[in-house]
């Protein structure tokens, strides 16, 4: 027992009651003076109430004295009321003990006191101390619940991702290699004529079409010689006119001198018969040649009609021809040009696609690194769990001690069974799944505390032994 | 391309690593400790075997152990793959007969690298 708890009764009433001394000592100086002044002098009656509040003076100083050579610690000191209490507990004691024979002694019942002060003042700490055992071991649960829900939020968060992730780089390399394949389709090239790509019935339409385009300049070509022919045989065709118009002339004079050898065979008479019957015949033959000739000249008439006309069509057709013909090669020229562009587009495209394909890859690449934070995050926070548990295993531990040492000492803690149970090393949270073969079993109970995983630790990234 | 056995408790690790060897077209099998990769690997060769350290039933060092301890796979390459990072831990897993030691996290590319060395 504390020694600061033994303290006097006497001293006590002391120093509950000294300043009363005060009081009494004015009043009866106050008496002294009233009383001896009728009497005696004044200065005899002032000094002797001097004297007296002098006694009075030198008892008060006694008192306090005797109070102050034993003082009371102030943490334990019982002031006001509680002294007050204390005092009337003594005089209740001293009171009956006339009566009694044997009177317990006030050292006795004060020790005794104080050792239930003291008593009580042991259970409450531990009370209180059992409280926070009771909330942390609470907390403990909660936090190791959330911890492990977070675990298992995260892997399955990341189980997703990373599934995800990889679909999308299987797609992507599925897309590269089929832009590559398409690349390939429109860039190959041909083999025994047929156009195995785009590119090559390009060229193959390319070199058709010109071809086309030059035998119909070609056919255009020979339409103008045409033309130009059909202007000569006009042009022949009008010597032949001409021609006719002699033999006309040479018609005339031979009928004319046919008609002067019939007028000379009629002046000679009988002796001109037969000459005149030649100029008939002569005559009649001028004749039958104007008439050939005019015959001649209807036909060279239409041939000229006729060659007329053709000589127009040829000339609008070789005209056609050529204007067709360039215009075809034109648009040939600009398709093949226009297809070559959308060939070369196609290509670009393909490039980028591939290009864009191989930067997918890395970023996942990258994903797959930042995704190995969640197993580095889980074994931290597994890794926090198993301090927490030990350190409620230890309390366990302590708080069956306290009960093994007082029965009692809990029996006012409500449901105190309850959570001493949950306090239990191998108690389980309700919500927490069992026989997850993802989950990393408690260590044993007797091991060291384990250490939280040292970030960054030390040593390479990769090392080969 | 080569057989690679891969054991680790996460399961998200498992997938990645996967992903990475099958890229380049080598054949991947899982197990989620050691005590399962122990019961695949009864009377089947790989080439290469991946693991992490710390596991539930089996960790990694005991499966070095145990694999070291069969004919078959005395000299297969066994490349640890953890978070660990210490110099003790490291030794214990040399000691135990491992191959390499690679911290996580793993890049791909540093992996592939790896395990073309390993392979030979």
């Amino acid at each position: 027992m504390d020694g600061r708890l033994s303290f006097n009764p006497t001293s006590l009433r002391q120093a509950a009651s000294w300043p009363r001394w005060w009081l009494w000592a004015v009043v009866g100086m106050a008496f002294t003076l009233m009383w001896t002044i009728p009497f005696v002098p004044w200065w005899a009656g002032l000094g002797s109430g001097l004297c007296a509040v002098l006694t009075l003076m030198v008892l008060a100083f006694y008192a306090r004295k005797q109070y102050e050579e034993k003082p009371l610690d102030g943490e334990d000191l019982m002031e006001g009321r509680e002294a007050k209490q204390v005092l009337e507990q003594v005089d209740a004691l001293m009171l009956p003990s006339n009566n009694i024979e044997q009177i317990p002694q006030v050292d006795e019942v004060l020790q005794s006191m104080a050792a239930d002060n003291q008593r009580r003042r042991l259970e409450d700490l531990m009370r209180r101390w059992v409280d926070v055992a009771q909330r942390y071991s609470e907390a403990a649960l909660v936090l190791r619940k959330e911890i492990y829900s977070v675990i298992k939020q995260t892997e399955q968060a990341a189980n997703t991702i990373a599934g995800s992730f990889e679909a999308v780089i299987n797609k992507a390399t599925i897309q590269a290699r089929q832009a590559m394949e398409l690349l390939e389709g429109t860039q190959g090239a041909a083999s025994d004529g047929v156009p195995q790509s785009l590119k090559d019935f390009i060229q193959v339409s390319d070199e058709r079409l010109n071809k086309m385009a030059d035998e119909v300049v070609r056919v255009a070509d020979l339409s103008v010689n045409m033309v130009r022919e059909l202007d000569g045989v006009q042009n022949r065709t009008q010597a032949i006119d001409g021609f006719l118009l002699d033999v006309e002339k040479l018609a005339d004079q031979t009928s004319l001198l046919a008609l002067n050898a019939d007028i000379e065979a009629a002046r000679v008479g009988e002796h001109g018969r037969g000459f005149s019957v030649v100029a008939t015949e002569v005559r009649r033959l001028s004749k039958r040649s104007h008439e050939f000739s005019d015959r001649i000249r209807v036909h060279l008439k239409e041939v000229r009609t006729g060659l007329s006309k053709t000589y127009g069509d040829m000339r609008t057709l070789s005209a056609a021809d050529m204007e067709h013909a360039l215009k075809i090669k034109e648009d040939v020229i600009s398709l093949t040009r226009s297809l070559e562009g959308k060939n070369r587009e196609v290509a670009e495209t393909v490039s980028r696609i591939n290009e864009i394909s191989k930067e997918i890859a890395q970023d996942v690449q990258n994903v797959v690194v930042s995704l190995q934070f969640q197993d580095i995050t889980s074994q931290k926070l597994n890794s926090m769990l198993e301090p927490m548990d030990d350190l409620r295993r230890t309390l366990y531990h302590l708080m069956q001690e306290t009960i093994g040492l007082d029965k009692n000492l809990l029996k006012n803690l409500p449901g105190n069974d309850h959570w001493l149970s949950r306090m239990r090393p191998d108690h389980k949270i309700e919500e927490q799944p069992e026989a997850n073969p993802e989950e990393k079993p408690m260590k044993d109970t007797k091991q060291e505390l384990p250490k939280i995983h040292e970030a960054g630790g030390n040593g390479p990234a990769i090392e080969l032994f | 391309m080569a057989t690679i056995l891969t054991v680790d408790d996460t399961a998200s690790m498992r997938q990645m690593i996967s992903f990475t060897l099958n890229s380049v077209g080598h054949d991947v099998i899982q197990a989620s400790d050691g005590k399962e990769a122990l019961a695949l690997l009864q009377g089947k060769k790989v080439d290469l075997v991946i693991a992490d350290v710390n596991m539930p039933n089996m960790d990694g060092i005991t499966l070095v152990k145990s694999l070291r301890a069969l004919a078959d796979f005395k000299f297969t390459p066994i490349l640890m793959l953890t978070t660990e990072s210490q110099e003790s831990k490291r030794q214990q897993g040399k000691v135990a007969g491992a191959t390499g030691w690679i911290v996580k996290p793993f890049n791909p590319e540093q992996l592939l690298t790896i395990v073309k060395k390993v392979l030979g």
